[in-house]
């Protein structure tokens, strides 16, 4: 690297054959790294960061509560096993809302296919602020609103992934050839025939690919949203921790464990041949 | 519409005509629209919507937001909501930190092109392991070893942080120009130097920006920690929301967006600089400055 920039002057310092001369270090590189050491460590105070909580960890007497698994009450139908699949089906009813709702809204959000800026704008803004409150803040918020129970969880999830979703979307179409869309227009296709046949063809491969992928994200965030009541394998693990009852949560967790570990690796193959 | 013509007859329309839409695709997109709504289905059947509570729903949420309207501002920052968002800020940043550190040589060792299958296999495997387990659920068995705190927090984040941070920098490793390692290789340089000065400077400006990425997403995440006692935020939007104290969420809501917000745009731009450099030919700023840190200087 360094060799190859200075190769093009005649003279280079350090004589010919020589090694070349290592670049300075500006000032203000040495500003950013103690500043973000200072920063660092401050926060590390703030925390309580403390190495002997490392060592702590794996001596904790609480470990050894972890085991045995009690298997045969983790593998019962009704402890386990019916959370697991409404965690499921929060997560494939919030994907399907949610993604559905993200396409045309993405194309409202993006500079190539927004009918007006007005438009561009509000959904813009607006799907900022959605996004800025953390998926659980959702979930407590709509329990607090419709009541305890996966109702609540997926209408949290739902409007989260329709964030993130959009987010991912609208700058996939950004990126998009805009010439078929200029040739719908020119031969006088009115806007939504237009973005309908110029740019949706070319960015539904990503749509589908970043739908798998919300889909992994909501499996993930379904499983904890029972922590704050709204509904899914979240609320076993609650339950059994209030009552230190950590086996049984090492046997719901191993379970998790197992199911998103598949599911990631289905969608993870399905992408590869999507994109 | 097309299903409607024999297929014999497929090929044998007037010439000029329009071409015959192919089936084939018609049938897949059939397809995956029963699979989609069969699957839709199934899962609103569990979860007790009835059509009273869909059309109640949103009102109901509206109603919320309402009631959150005007935010009381000078109750929460009596009640120091500010140290507690800095303080999500904080664990996140801490996170981040542990997750970086940890992550990078692992990062090392998972790469195919770095290390033999034996060392890189295992490594892999408790990548995916990590990530498996949300953050929340780490934390809480950690609260529960730990005791409560930011720093059982931090040590969650971090640990999660592990997992996608090592998967997305080892791939980055394994996608990187194998050029600069074959001259270090010819230059005689030992395994060591060939990961110091032939794959880190290529791969760190996108490291970096990943490091970046994931403490935008672990501000959200701490942000939540603290619903469940491990500090921050959290905690104090759990106790206003269950007394139903509704001016005051709004303000934590407020303030709480305001600062992911603020953290978001800052932490994007740094890390369009790194990647995209400035504009033209003149690097940018901020590709010389982070190139410095770690040791590269790109042409």
């Amino acid at each position: 690297m360094t060799a190859d920039s200075s190769a093009p002057e005649p003279a280079a310092p350090g004589g010919p054959g020589g090694r070349p001369k290592k670049p300075r270090r500006k000032p203000l590189t040495l500003v950013v790294v103690v500043g973000l050491v200072l920063w660092t460590w401050f926060t590390g105070r703030q925390v309580g960061f403390d190495l002997t909580t490392f060592i702590d960890l794996w001596t904790n007497p609480l470990w050894e509560k972890f085991w045995p698994v009690p298997w045969e009450w983790v593998l019962d139908r009704d402890n386990v096993i019916d959370p697991l699949v409404e965690t499921f089906q929060i997560a494939v009813v919030a994907t399907v809302v949610g993604c559905g709702l993200a396409l045309p809204v993405s194309f409202a959000m993006s500079r190539l296919t927004t009918p007006n800026g007005g438009t561009y704008w509000v959904t813009r803004v607006v799907m900022n602020i959605v996004r800025a409150v953390p998926d659980l803040f959702w979930a407590k918020l709509l329990v607090t609103a419709v009541g305890i129970g996966a109702f609540a969880g997926t209408w949290a999830l739902s409007i989260f992934s329709l964030a993130v979703m959009v987010k991912l979307f609208s700058e996939t179409i950004d990126g998009a050839d805009p010439r078929p869309l200029e040739a719908a227009r020119a031969a006088g296709g009115r806007h939504v025939p237009s973005v309908r046949a110029g740019v949706l063809p070319t960015v539904l491969p990503s749509y589908v690919a970043y739908s798998l992928y919300i889909f992994e994200l909501n499996i993930r965030a379904s499983i904890v949203l029972g922590l704050v009541g709204a509904g899914g394998i979240g609320r076993v693990i609650e339950a059994q921790r209030q009552y230190f009852r950590f086996g049984r949560i090492l046997g719901v967790l191993l379970i998790i464990f197992v199911v998103v570990f598949v599911i990631e690796q289905i969608s993870v193959a399905l992408r590869r041949r999507l994109v | 519409m097309t299903a409607t013509v024999p297929p014999d007859e497929r090929h044998e329309g007037a010439p000029a005509g329009r071409p015959e839409r192919p089936v084939g695709p018609l049938v897949a997109r059939a397809v995956v629209f029963v699979i989609i709504a069969g699957a839709f289905a199934w899962g609103a059947s569990g979860l007790d919507a009835s059509w009273a509570r869909l059309r109640s729903a949103p009102g109901d949420g509206w109603a919320i937001f309402r009631l959150m309207w005007p935010p009381d501002f000078a109750t929460e920052l009596d009640r120091g909501v500010i140290g507690k968002v800095l303080e999500s800020v904080y664990i996140a940043w801490i996170g981040t930190i542990l997750g970086a550190a940890i992550s990078l040589p692992l990062a090392f060792l998972a790469s195919n092109n770095v290390s033999p299958s034996f060392i890189r296999l295992p490594i892999r495997q408790l990548f995916n392991a990590i990530r498996a387990v949300p953050e929340l659920i780490v934390a809480v068995i950690l609260i529960a070893i730990t005791g409560l705190g930011p720093w059982a927090g931090a040590l969650a984040i971090g640990l999660h942080s592990v997992g996608t941070l090592g998967k997305l920098s080892s791939e980055e490793i394994e996608s990187s120009d194998r050029g600069p390692v074959e001259a270090v290789e010819a230059c005689g340089g030992r395994w060591i130097s060939r990961v110091r000065w032939g794959i880190l400077p290529q791969v760190m400006p996108v490291i970096i920006s990943y490091w970046l990425f994931r403490f935008e997403v672990n501000v959200r995440a701490s942000a939540v920690l603290g619903m469940i006692g491990a500090g921050g935020v959290g905690a104090e939007l759990i106790s206003q929301l269950n007394f139903r104290n509704f001016p005051e969420v709004g303000a934590v809501l407020i303030i709480t967006i305001a600062v992911v917000i603020f953290i978001d745009t800052i932490s994007s731009a740094v890390r369009k600089r790194i990647i995209a450099g400035g504009a033209g030919d003149d690097q940018s700023r901020m590709a010389v400055l982070f190139g410095d840190l770690v040791g590269h200087r790109g042409g």
